[in-house]
Protein backbone atom coordinates (compact mmCIF):
# COMPACT_ATOMS: atom_id res chain seq x y z
CA UNK A 1 0.00 0.00 0.00
CA UNK A 2 2.84 2.30 0.96
CA UNK A 3 4.53 1.48 -2.32
CA UNK A 4 1.41 2.34 -4.32
CA UNK A 5 1.11 5.65 -2.50
CA UNK A 6 4.76 6.38 -3.28
CA UNK A 7 4.31 5.64 -6.96
CA UNK A 8 1.66 8.31 -7.19
CA UNK A 9 3.97 10.87 -5.64
CA UNK A 10 7.02 9.92 -7.65
CA UNK A 11 6.17 12.26 -10.47
CA UNK A 12 7.57 14.96 -8.16
CA UNK A 13 10.94 16.38 -8.94
CA UNK A 14 13.78 15.35 -6.63
CA UNK A 15 14.64 19.03 -6.11
CA UNK A 16 11.12 19.76 -4.88
CA UNK A 17 11.25 16.86 -2.44
CA UNK A 18 14.59 17.81 -0.94
CA UNK A 19 13.51 21.46 -0.67
CA UNK A 20 10.38 20.41 1.22
CA UNK A 21 12.49 18.10 3.38
CA UNK A 22 14.86 20.90 4.33
CA UNK A 23 11.98 23.26 5.16
CA UNK A 24 10.32 20.60 7.32
CA UNK A 25 13.58 19.75 9.07
CA UNK A 26 14.20 23.40 9.84
CA UNK A 27 10.63 23.76 11.07
CA UNK A 28 11.05 20.75 13.39
CA UNK A 29 14.37 22.03 14.70
CA UNK A 30 13.05 25.57 15.27
CA UNK A 31 10.02 24.24 17.09
CA UNK A 32 12.25 22.08 19.30
CA UNK A 33 14.44 25.09 20.03
CA UNK A 34 11.45 27.20 21.04
CA UNK A 35 10.06 24.39 23.22
CA UNK A 36 13.39 23.88 25.01
CA UNK A 37 13.46 27.59 25.79
CA UNK A 38 9.93 27.24 27.21
CA UNK A 39 11.14 24.21 29.18
CA UNK A 40 13.99 26.24 30.66
CA UNK A 41 11.50 28.92 31.70
CA UNK A 42 9.17 26.23 33.10
CA UNK A 43 6.51 27.32 30.64
CA UNK A 44 6.50 24.22 28.48
CA UNK A 45 3.22 22.75 27.28
CA UNK A 46 4.36 19.15 26.76
CA UNK A 47 1.65 18.52 24.17
CA UNK A 48 3.42 20.92 21.86
CA UNK A 49 6.32 18.45 21.69
CA UNK A 50 4.07 16.30 19.50
CA UNK A 51 4.71 18.91 16.81
CA UNK A 52 8.38 17.87 16.73
CA UNK A 53 7.40 14.19 16.52
CA UNK A 54 4.98 14.96 13.68
CA UNK A 55 7.65 16.93 11.89
CA UNK A 56 10.05 13.98 12.18
CA UNK A 57 7.41 11.64 10.75
CA UNK A 58 6.79 13.99 7.83
CA UNK A 59 10.53 14.17 7.18
CA UNK A 60 10.69 10.39 7.28
CA UNK A 61 8.07 10.16 4.54
CA UNK A 62 9.85 12.79 2.49
CA UNK A 63 13.14 10.93 2.95
CA UNK A 64 11.55 7.68 1.71
CA UNK A 65 10.10 9.50 -1.28
CA UNK A 66 13.46 11.14 -2.00
CA UNK A 67 15.31 7.82 -1.80
CA UNK A 68 12.82 6.15 -4.09
CA UNK A 69 13.10 8.90 -6.71
CA UNK A 70 16.87 8.90 -6.27
CA UNK A 71 17.19 5.21 -7.07
CA UNK A 72 14.50 5.24 -9.74
CA UNK A 73 16.61 7.39 -12.00
CA UNK A 74 18.50 4.65 -13.80
CA UNK A 75 20.72 7.12 -15.64
CA UNK A 76 21.81 8.99 -12.55
CA UNK A 77 25.48 8.73 -11.69
CA UNK A 78 25.87 5.88 -9.20
CA UNK A 79 28.48 7.63 -7.06
CA UNK A 80 26.28 10.72 -6.75
CA UNK A 81 23.28 8.56 -5.92
CA UNK A 82 25.30 6.75 -3.25
CA UNK A 83 26.64 9.99 -1.77
CA UNK A 84 23.25 11.69 -1.79
CA UNK A 85 21.73 8.62 -0.18
CA UNK A 86 24.39 8.66 2.52
CA UNK A 87 23.83 12.37 3.13
CA UNK A 88 20.04 12.08 3.51
CA UNK A 89 20.34 9.11 5.87
CA UNK A 90 22.85 11.01 8.01
CA UNK A 91 20.72 14.14 8.09
CA UNK A 92 17.71 12.04 8.94
CA UNK A 93 19.56 10.76 11.98
CA UNK A 94 19.80 14.37 13.21
CA UNK A 95 16.04 14.75 13.17
CA UNK A 96 15.77 11.28 14.72
CA UNK A 97 17.87 12.54 17.63
CA UNK A 98 15.81 15.75 17.87
CA UNK A 99 12.68 13.62 18.06
CA UNK A 100 14.32 11.43 20.72
CA UNK A 101 15.06 14.56 22.75
CA UNK A 102 11.46 15.71 22.36
CA UNK A 103 10.18 12.36 23.63
CA UNK A 104 12.69 12.47 26.48
CA UNK A 105 11.62 15.96 27.58
CA UNK A 106 7.99 14.81 27.38
CA UNK A 107 8.59 12.21 30.07
CA UNK A 108 11.23 14.14 32.02
CA UNK A 109 9.51 14.56 35.37
CA UNK A 110 11.52 17.46 36.84
CA UNK A 111 12.17 21.14 36.26
CA UNK A 112 15.60 22.09 35.00
CA UNK A 113 18.08 23.21 37.70
CA UNK A 114 18.13 26.99 37.71
CA UNK A 115 21.92 27.20 37.99
CA UNK A 116 22.48 25.29 34.75
CA UNK A 117 19.66 26.84 32.73
CA UNK A 118 21.83 29.59 31.25
CA UNK A 119 24.46 27.20 29.88
CA UNK A 120 21.80 24.75 28.79
CA UNK A 121 20.14 27.54 26.81
CA UNK A 122 23.49 28.39 25.20
CA UNK A 123 23.95 24.75 24.22
CA UNK A 124 20.48 24.71 22.79
CA UNK A 125 21.23 27.86 20.73
CA UNK A 126 24.42 26.25 19.46
CA UNK A 127 22.46 23.18 18.41
CA UNK A 128 19.98 25.33 16.50
CA UNK A 129 22.77 27.30 14.81
CA UNK A 130 24.45 24.06 13.79
CA UNK A 131 21.27 22.63 12.27
CA UNK A 132 20.79 25.83 10.28
CA UNK A 133 24.45 25.72 9.24
CA UNK A 134 24.13 22.11 8.17
CA UNK A 135 21.10 22.85 6.01
CA UNK A 136 22.94 25.76 4.38
CA UNK A 137 25.92 23.48 3.70
CA UNK A 138 23.65 20.90 2.09
CA UNK A 139 22.25 23.53 -0.23
CA UNK A 140 25.69 24.94 -1.04
CA UNK A 141 27.30 21.57 -1.77
CA UNK A 142 25.06 21.22 -4.81
CA UNK A 143 26.39 24.33 -6.52
CA UNK A 144 29.34 25.77 -4.62
CA UNK A 145 31.98 23.51 -3.10
CA UNK A 146 34.14 26.39 -1.85
CA UNK A 147 31.37 27.99 0.17
CA UNK A 148 30.17 24.60 1.44
CA UNK A 149 33.73 23.74 2.50
CA UNK A 150 34.04 26.98 4.47
CA UNK A 151 30.64 26.38 6.04
CA UNK A 152 31.78 23.01 7.42
CA UNK A 153 34.57 24.82 9.27
CA UNK A 154 32.05 27.32 10.62
CA UNK A 155 30.01 24.41 11.98
CA UNK A 156 33.11 23.01 13.63
CA UNK A 157 33.90 26.39 15.18
CA UNK A 158 30.36 26.69 16.56
CA UNK A 159 30.60 23.19 18.06
CA UNK A 160 33.86 23.77 19.96
CA UNK A 161 32.44 25.64 23.02
CA UNK A 162 29.54 23.17 23.24
CA UNK A 163 31.83 20.32 24.24
CA UNK A 164 33.37 22.35 27.03
CA UNK A 165 29.91 23.48 28.11
CA UNK A 166 28.63 19.90 28.22
CA UNK A 167 31.31 18.80 30.69
CA UNK A 168 30.84 21.92 32.79
CA UNK A 169 27.13 21.19 32.97
CA UNK A 170 27.70 17.55 33.84
CA UNK A 171 30.31 18.57 36.43
CA UNK A 172 27.79 20.92 38.05
CA UNK A 173 25.01 18.39 38.34
CA UNK A 174 27.27 15.56 39.50
CA UNK A 175 28.31 17.74 42.45
CA UNK A 176 24.71 18.10 43.56
CA UNK A 177 23.51 16.13 46.56
CA UNK A 178 20.04 15.82 45.15
CA UNK A 179 17.80 12.91 44.28
CA UNK A 180 19.94 10.50 42.18
CA UNK A 181 17.16 9.95 39.60
CA UNK A 182 16.97 13.67 38.91
CA UNK A 183 20.73 13.92 38.56
CA UNK A 184 20.84 10.90 36.30
CA UNK A 185 17.98 12.07 34.07
CA UNK A 186 19.33 15.60 33.85
CA UNK A 187 22.70 14.28 32.75
CA UNK A 188 20.86 12.20 30.12
CA UNK A 189 19.07 15.34 28.97
CA UNK A 190 22.39 17.14 28.49
CA UNK A 191 23.91 14.13 26.73
CA UNK A 192 20.92 13.82 24.40
CA UNK A 193 21.22 17.46 23.41
CA UNK A 194 24.96 17.15 22.91
CA UNK A 195 24.49 13.99 20.80
CA UNK A 196 22.68 16.12 18.20
CA UNK A 197 25.56 18.60 18.18
CA UNK A 198 28.14 15.81 17.89
CA UNK A 199 26.28 14.17 15.03
CA UNK A 200 26.03 17.44 13.09
CA UNK A 201 29.77 17.90 13.44
CA UNK A 202 30.34 14.37 12.15
CA UNK A 203 28.13 15.10 9.14
CA UNK A 204 30.02 18.34 8.50
CA UNK A 205 33.28 16.36 8.57
CA UNK A 206 31.84 13.82 6.16
CA UNK A 207 30.69 16.57 3.78
CA UNK A 208 34.13 18.16 3.90
CA UNK A 209 35.62 14.79 2.98
CA UNK A 210 33.26 14.51 0.03
CA UNK A 211 34.18 17.98 -1.18
CA UNK A 212 37.86 17.05 -1.07
CA UNK A 213 37.24 13.68 -2.70
CA UNK A 214 35.16 14.84 -5.66
CA UNK A 215 37.83 16.55 -7.75
CA UNK A 216 40.12 13.51 -7.32
CA UNK A 217 37.59 10.99 -8.58
CA UNK B 1 37.55 -28.29 -54.37
CA UNK B 2 35.22 -30.90 -52.95
CA UNK B 3 35.47 -30.95 -49.21
CA UNK B 4 34.07 -33.71 -47.04
CA UNK B 5 30.96 -32.78 -45.11
CA UNK B 6 32.44 -33.89 -41.77
CA UNK B 7 35.51 -31.69 -42.33
CA UNK B 8 33.25 -28.70 -42.98
CA UNK B 9 31.34 -29.39 -39.78
CA UNK B 10 34.59 -29.76 -37.80
CA UNK B 11 35.90 -26.45 -39.19
CA UNK B 12 32.61 -24.66 -38.45
CA UNK B 13 32.64 -26.00 -34.89
CA UNK B 14 36.25 -24.88 -34.48
CA UNK B 15 35.45 -21.44 -35.86
CA UNK B 16 32.54 -21.15 -33.40
CA UNK B 17 34.86 -22.25 -30.60
CA UNK B 18 37.47 -19.65 -31.58
CA UNK B 19 34.96 -16.81 -31.72
CA UNK B 20 33.54 -17.93 -28.37
CA UNK B 21 37.04 -17.93 -26.85
CA UNK B 22 37.85 -14.47 -28.21
CA UNK B 23 34.50 -13.14 -26.96
CA UNK B 24 35.14 -14.71 -23.56
CA UNK B 25 38.35 -12.69 -23.22
CA UNK B 26 36.91 -9.42 -24.52
CA UNK B 27 37.47 -6.70 -21.92
CA UNK B 28 36.20 -3.81 -24.10
CA UNK B 29 33.33 -2.94 -21.76
CA UNK B 30 35.31 -3.16 -18.52
CA UNK B 31 35.63 0.61 -18.06
CA UNK B 32 31.92 1.05 -18.78
CA UNK B 33 31.18 -1.47 -16.05
CA UNK B 34 33.83 -0.10 -13.69
CA UNK B 35 32.45 3.43 -14.02
CA UNK B 36 28.91 2.04 -13.60
CA UNK B 37 27.86 3.82 -16.78
CA UNK B 38 25.92 0.67 -17.66
CA UNK B 39 25.13 -2.33 -15.51
CA UNK B 40 26.15 -5.86 -16.51
CA UNK B 41 22.74 -6.71 -17.96
CA UNK B 42 22.77 -3.60 -20.17
CA UNK B 43 26.37 -4.29 -21.19
CA UNK B 44 25.53 -7.84 -22.23
CA UNK B 45 22.55 -6.71 -24.33
CA UNK B 46 24.55 -3.88 -25.89
CA UNK B 47 27.59 -6.01 -26.58
CA UNK B 48 25.50 -8.82 -28.09
CA UNK B 49 23.92 -6.44 -30.59
CA UNK B 50 27.30 -4.87 -31.43
CA UNK B 51 29.05 -8.24 -31.71
CA UNK B 52 26.47 -9.64 -34.11
CA UNK B 53 26.34 -6.43 -36.15
CA UNK B 54 30.15 -6.12 -36.17
CA UNK B 55 30.62 -9.71 -37.24
CA UNK B 56 27.95 -9.47 -39.89
CA UNK B 57 28.95 -6.12 -41.35
CA UNK B 58 32.71 -6.06 -40.88
CA UNK B 59 33.64 -9.74 -40.68
CA UNK B 60 33.89 -10.25 -44.42
CA UNK B 61 37.42 -9.00 -44.76
CA UNK B 62 39.34 -12.14 -43.89
CA UNK B 63 42.54 -11.10 -42.22
CA UNK B 64 45.73 -13.02 -41.89
CA UNK B 65 45.12 -15.41 -39.03
CA UNK B 66 48.63 -16.64 -38.39
CA UNK B 67 51.86 -14.76 -38.87
CA UNK B 68 53.80 -17.13 -41.11
CA UNK B 69 56.84 -14.86 -40.77
CA UNK B 70 57.25 -16.13 -37.24
CA UNK B 71 58.21 -19.63 -38.31
CA UNK B 72 61.93 -20.34 -38.60
CA UNK B 73 63.96 -21.63 -41.52
CA UNK B 74 63.40 -25.30 -40.65
CA UNK B 75 59.64 -24.97 -41.22
CA UNK B 76 59.22 -25.11 -44.98
CA UNK B 77 55.44 -25.28 -45.21
CA UNK B 78 52.54 -24.24 -42.98
CA UNK B 79 49.98 -27.05 -43.05
CA UNK B 80 46.27 -26.90 -42.16
CA UNK B 81 46.97 -28.99 -39.06
CA UNK B 82 49.51 -26.40 -37.90
CA UNK B 83 47.04 -23.55 -38.44
CA UNK B 84 44.28 -25.38 -36.60
CA UNK B 85 46.59 -26.32 -33.73
CA UNK B 86 47.60 -22.68 -33.32
CA UNK B 87 44.00 -21.47 -33.37
CA UNK B 88 42.70 -24.14 -31.00
CA UNK B 89 45.53 -23.85 -28.47
CA UNK B 90 45.19 -20.05 -28.57
CA UNK B 91 41.46 -20.40 -27.94
CA UNK B 92 41.95 -22.84 -25.06
CA UNK B 93 44.42 -20.50 -23.38
CA UNK B 94 42.01 -17.60 -23.92
CA UNK B 95 39.23 -19.57 -22.23
CA UNK B 96 41.47 -20.57 -19.30
CA UNK B 97 42.47 -16.92 -18.81
CA UNK B 98 38.84 -15.84 -19.05
CA UNK B 99 37.89 -18.36 -16.39
CA UNK B 100 40.53 -16.73 -14.21
CA UNK B 101 39.10 -13.30 -15.10
CA UNK B 102 42.31 -12.14 -16.77
CA UNK B 103 42.37 -10.31 -20.11
CA UNK B 104 45.26 -11.49 -22.26
CA UNK B 105 46.54 -10.51 -25.64
CA UNK B 106 45.15 -12.80 -28.36
CA UNK B 107 48.23 -11.95 -30.42
CA UNK B 108 50.57 -13.07 -27.63
CA UNK B 109 48.65 -16.28 -27.17
CA UNK B 110 48.79 -16.92 -30.93
CA UNK B 111 52.53 -16.25 -30.99
CA UNK B 112 53.05 -18.63 -28.05
CA UNK B 113 51.18 -21.31 -30.00
CA UNK B 114 53.25 -20.57 -33.13
CA UNK B 115 56.41 -20.97 -31.08
CA UNK B 116 55.19 -24.35 -29.80
CA UNK B 117 54.19 -25.64 -33.24
CA UNK B 118 57.31 -24.15 -34.82
CA UNK B 119 59.66 -25.85 -32.37
CA UNK B 120 57.79 -29.14 -32.73
CA UNK B 121 57.56 -29.20 -36.53
CA UNK B 122 60.92 -27.52 -37.07
CA UNK B 123 62.48 -29.96 -34.59
CA UNK B 124 64.05 -27.42 -32.31
CA UNK B 125 64.76 -23.74 -31.89
CA UNK B 126 65.28 -23.25 -35.64
CA UNK B 127 61.52 -23.70 -36.11
CA UNK B 128 60.94 -20.20 -34.77
CA UNK B 129 62.06 -16.89 -36.26
CA UNK B 130 63.58 -15.49 -33.06
CA UNK B 131 64.69 -12.25 -34.69
CA UNK B 132 61.08 -11.48 -35.64
CA UNK B 133 59.92 -12.45 -32.13
CA UNK B 134 62.62 -10.19 -30.67
CA UNK B 135 61.45 -7.26 -32.78
CA UNK B 136 57.88 -7.79 -31.69
CA UNK B 137 58.91 -8.10 -28.04
CA UNK B 138 59.92 -4.45 -28.13
CA UNK B 139 56.29 -3.50 -28.81
CA UNK B 140 54.99 -5.90 -26.17
CA UNK B 141 57.03 -4.10 -23.58
CA UNK B 142 56.12 -0.73 -25.02
CA UNK B 143 52.33 -1.41 -25.12
CA UNK B 144 51.74 -1.18 -21.36
CA UNK B 145 54.24 1.69 -21.03
CA UNK B 146 52.34 3.65 -23.68
CA UNK B 147 48.98 2.85 -22.07
CA UNK B 148 50.26 3.94 -18.66
CA UNK B 149 51.84 7.17 -19.89
CA UNK B 150 48.96 8.19 -22.17
CA UNK B 151 46.32 7.73 -19.49
CA UNK B 152 48.44 9.44 -16.86
CA UNK B 153 48.87 12.44 -19.16
CA UNK B 154 45.26 12.61 -20.36
CA UNK B 155 43.88 12.28 -16.83
CA UNK B 156 46.14 15.07 -15.55
CA UNK B 157 45.11 17.24 -18.49
CA UNK B 158 41.37 16.65 -17.94
CA UNK B 159 41.84 17.22 -14.26
CA UNK B 160 43.68 20.49 -14.68
CA UNK B 161 41.54 21.95 -17.45
CA UNK B 162 38.06 20.67 -16.59
CA UNK B 163 37.58 18.86 -13.28
CA UNK B 164 39.44 21.40 -11.14
CA UNK B 165 37.06 24.08 -12.35
CA UNK B 166 33.91 22.22 -11.31
CA UNK B 167 32.01 23.52 -8.32
CA UNK B 168 29.26 21.49 -6.69
CA UNK B 169 27.48 18.19 -7.23
CA UNK B 170 25.44 19.58 -10.11
CA UNK B 171 28.52 20.54 -12.12
CA UNK B 172 29.91 17.03 -11.62
CA UNK B 173 26.60 15.50 -12.58
CA UNK B 174 26.52 17.45 -15.83
CA UNK B 175 30.14 16.76 -16.75
CA UNK B 176 30.12 13.06 -15.90
CA UNK B 177 26.97 12.63 -17.97
CA UNK B 178 28.69 14.16 -20.98
CA UNK B 179 31.71 11.90 -20.43
CA UNK B 180 29.51 8.84 -20.07
CA UNK B 181 27.95 9.50 -23.48
CA UNK B 182 31.34 10.02 -25.11
CA UNK B 183 32.64 6.88 -23.43
CA UNK B 184 29.68 4.84 -24.66
CA UNK B 185 30.09 6.03 -28.25
CA UNK B 186 33.83 5.26 -28.17
CA UNK B 187 33.29 1.84 -26.65
CA UNK B 188 30.50 1.05 -29.09
CA UNK B 189 32.78 1.81 -32.05
CA UNK B 190 35.61 -0.23 -30.49
CA UNK B 191 33.33 -3.20 -29.72
CA UNK B 192 31.78 -3.07 -33.17
CA UNK B 193 35.12 -3.06 -35.00
CA UNK B 194 36.67 -5.57 -32.62
CA UNK B 195 33.82 -8.05 -33.13
CA UNK B 196 34.17 -7.63 -36.88
CA UNK B 197 37.91 -8.15 -36.82
CA UNK B 198 37.88 -11.09 -34.40
CA UNK B 199 35.02 -12.88 -36.14
CA UNK B 200 36.75 -12.47 -39.48
CA UNK B 201 39.72 -14.33 -37.99
CA UNK B 202 37.42 -17.06 -36.72
CA UNK B 203 35.53 -17.54 -39.99
CA UNK B 204 38.72 -17.32 -42.01
CA UNK B 205 39.41 -21.04 -41.63
CA UNK B 206 35.93 -21.96 -42.90
CA UNK B 207 36.10 -19.57 -45.84
CA UNK B 208 39.53 -20.99 -46.63
CA UNK B 209 37.89 -24.37 -47.26
CA UNK B 210 36.08 -22.92 -50.27
CA UNK B 211 33.17 -25.33 -49.70
CA UNK B 212 30.44 -23.03 -50.97
CA UNK B 213 29.01 -22.26 -47.53
CA UNK B 214 26.84 -19.15 -47.13
CA UNK B 215 29.25 -16.65 -45.55
CA UNK B 216 26.40 -14.59 -44.07
CA UNK B 217 25.20 -17.57 -42.09
CA UNK B 218 28.70 -18.34 -40.81
CA UNK B 219 29.25 -14.70 -39.83
CA UNK B 220 25.96 -14.64 -38.00
CA UNK B 221 26.77 -17.86 -36.16
CA UNK B 222 30.27 -16.70 -35.16
CA UNK B 223 28.84 -13.31 -34.14
CA UNK B 224 26.37 -15.06 -31.85
CA UNK B 225 29.11 -17.33 -30.56
CA UNK B 226 31.36 -14.29 -29.90
CA UNK B 227 28.60 -12.63 -27.89
CA UNK B 228 27.90 -15.91 -26.08
CA UNK B 229 31.56 -15.92 -25.08
CA UNK B 230 31.10 -12.48 -23.54
CA UNK B 231 27.84 -13.49 -21.84
CA UNK B 232 29.14 -16.78 -20.41
CA UNK B 233 32.75 -15.98 -19.48
CA UNK B 234 33.50 -12.43 -20.61
CA UNK B 235 31.58 -10.91 -17.70
CA UNK B 236 34.28 -12.21 -15.31
CA UNK B 237 37.00 -10.46 -17.32
CA UNK B 238 34.93 -7.27 -17.64
CA UNK B 239 34.34 -7.21 -13.87
CA UNK B 240 37.94 -7.90 -12.89
CA UNK B 241 39.48 -5.30 -15.23
CA UNK B 242 36.85 -2.71 -14.30
CA UNK B 243 37.71 -3.24 -10.65
CA UNK B 244 41.45 -2.52 -10.95
CA UNK B 245 40.80 1.02 -9.79
CA UNK B 246 37.75 3.11 -8.89
CA UNK B 247 36.28 4.57 -12.06
CA UNK B 248 33.86 7.32 -12.98
CA UNK B 249 32.93 8.20 -16.58
CA UNK B 250 35.57 10.96 -16.85
CA UNK B 251 38.40 8.75 -15.56
CA UNK B 252 37.13 5.81 -17.63
CA UNK B 253 37.29 8.16 -20.62
CA UNK B 254 40.85 9.13 -19.67
CA UNK B 255 41.91 5.49 -19.67
CA UNK B 256 39.91 4.25 -22.63
CA UNK B 257 40.18 6.93 -25.27
CA UNK B 258 43.98 7.36 -25.44
CA UNK B 259 44.33 3.57 -25.46
CA UNK B 260 41.90 3.27 -28.35
CA UNK B 261 43.64 6.12 -30.17
CA UNK B 262 47.14 4.66 -29.81
CA UNK B 263 45.86 1.24 -30.79
CA UNK B 264 44.28 2.70 -33.90
CA UNK B 265 47.52 4.45 -34.90
CA UNK B 266 49.46 1.26 -34.09
CA UNK B 267 47.20 -0.83 -36.32
CA UNK B 268 47.49 1.76 -39.08
CA UNK B 269 51.31 1.63 -38.88
CA UNK B 270 51.35 -2.16 -38.57
CA UNK B 271 52.69 -2.14 -35.01
CA UNK B 272 51.50 -5.15 -32.98
CA UNK B 273 50.35 -3.38 -29.81
CA UNK B 274 48.25 -5.27 -27.29
CA UNK B 275 44.93 -3.61 -26.45
CA UNK B 276 44.44 -5.70 -23.30
CA UNK B 277 47.90 -4.89 -21.94
CA UNK B 278 47.48 -1.23 -22.75
CA UNK B 279 44.11 -1.02 -21.03
CA UNK B 280 45.28 -2.73 -17.84
CA UNK B 281 48.40 -0.54 -17.75
CA UNK B 282 46.33 2.54 -18.42
CA UNK B 283 44.12 1.72 -15.42
CA UNK B 284 47.25 1.41 -13.31
CA UNK B 285 48.39 4.77 -14.76
CA UNK B 286 45.03 6.22 -13.81
CA UNK B 287 45.27 5.05 -10.21
CA UNK B 288 48.79 6.54 -10.04
CA UNK B 289 47.61 9.86 -11.49
CA UNK B 290 44.70 9.99 -9.01
CA UNK B 291 46.92 8.75 -6.18
CA UNK B 292 44.16 6.23 -5.54
CA UNK B 293 44.77 2.73 -4.24
CA UNK B 294 44.68 -0.16 -6.69
CA UNK B 295 42.49 -3.09 -5.91
CA UNK B 296 43.82 -6.63 -5.66
CA UNK B 297 44.35 -8.82 -8.71
CA UNK B 298 47.02 -6.96 -10.66
CA UNK B 299 49.74 -9.50 -9.87
CA UNK B 300 47.49 -12.33 -11.02
CA UNK B 301 47.06 -10.53 -14.36
CA UNK B 302 50.83 -10.03 -14.75
CA UNK B 303 51.49 -13.68 -13.88
CA UNK B 304 49.01 -14.88 -16.51
CA UNK B 305 50.60 -12.53 -19.06
CA UNK B 306 54.01 -14.04 -18.33
CA UNK B 307 52.59 -17.55 -18.57
CA UNK B 308 50.88 -16.86 -21.92
CA UNK B 309 53.84 -17.74 -24.15
CA UNK B 310 54.93 -20.99 -22.42
CA UNK B 311 51.37 -22.17 -21.79
CA UNK B 312 50.14 -21.50 -25.33
CA UNK B 313 53.29 -23.18 -26.68
CA UNK B 314 52.78 -26.19 -24.41
CA UNK B 315 49.13 -26.49 -25.44
CA UNK B 316 50.10 -26.32 -29.12
CA UNK B 317 52.76 -29.04 -28.67
CA UNK B 318 50.22 -31.26 -26.89
CA UNK B 319 47.47 -30.73 -29.46
CA UNK B 320 49.44 -30.86 -32.69
CA UNK B 321 49.66 -34.65 -33.17
CA UNK B 322 45.98 -35.44 -32.38
CA UNK B 323 44.88 -32.67 -34.78
CA UNK B 324 47.32 -33.79 -37.48
CA UNK B 325 45.87 -37.28 -37.20
CA UNK B 326 42.30 -36.00 -37.81
CA UNK B 327 43.08 -33.58 -40.64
Amino acid sequence: MKCVEMKGKNSRNIEEIIKEYRIELLHGAELMHKLILDFIKNKLNKKELDGVIKSEKKCDHLKDEYIQVLFQNKRALPFLVEDRYKIITLVDQVLGKVEYLARFIKIYPFDLYKDISEDFKKMCDICQQMITGLLETLELIETNFTAAYDKTFEIEAIRRPARKMKFELLGNIYKKKDEPTRIHLTSDLINNLYNIIGLIEDIADYLRGLIIKYPTR
Amino acid sequence: MAVEFTIIIVFIVISIFISFAIGANDETFSTVHGSKTLNMKEILIFTTILAILGAFLLGRGVSETVGTKLFGSSVSEVSEAMVLTILISTSIWLIISSLLGVPISTTHSTIGSIMGVGMLVGEGLNGVNWIQIGEMSFWWILSPVLGFAATYGVYKLIHRTVINKLNGFKDFERLEKIFSYILLVTIAITAFSRAGNDCSNAVGIVIGLDAGIDINLILLVTGISFSLGIIVLGRTVIKSVGAITELVPSSAFASEVPTAGILFVGTFLGIPLSGSHMLVASLVGLSKARKAPRKKGLWKIILIWLLTFPMAALLAITLYFPIALII
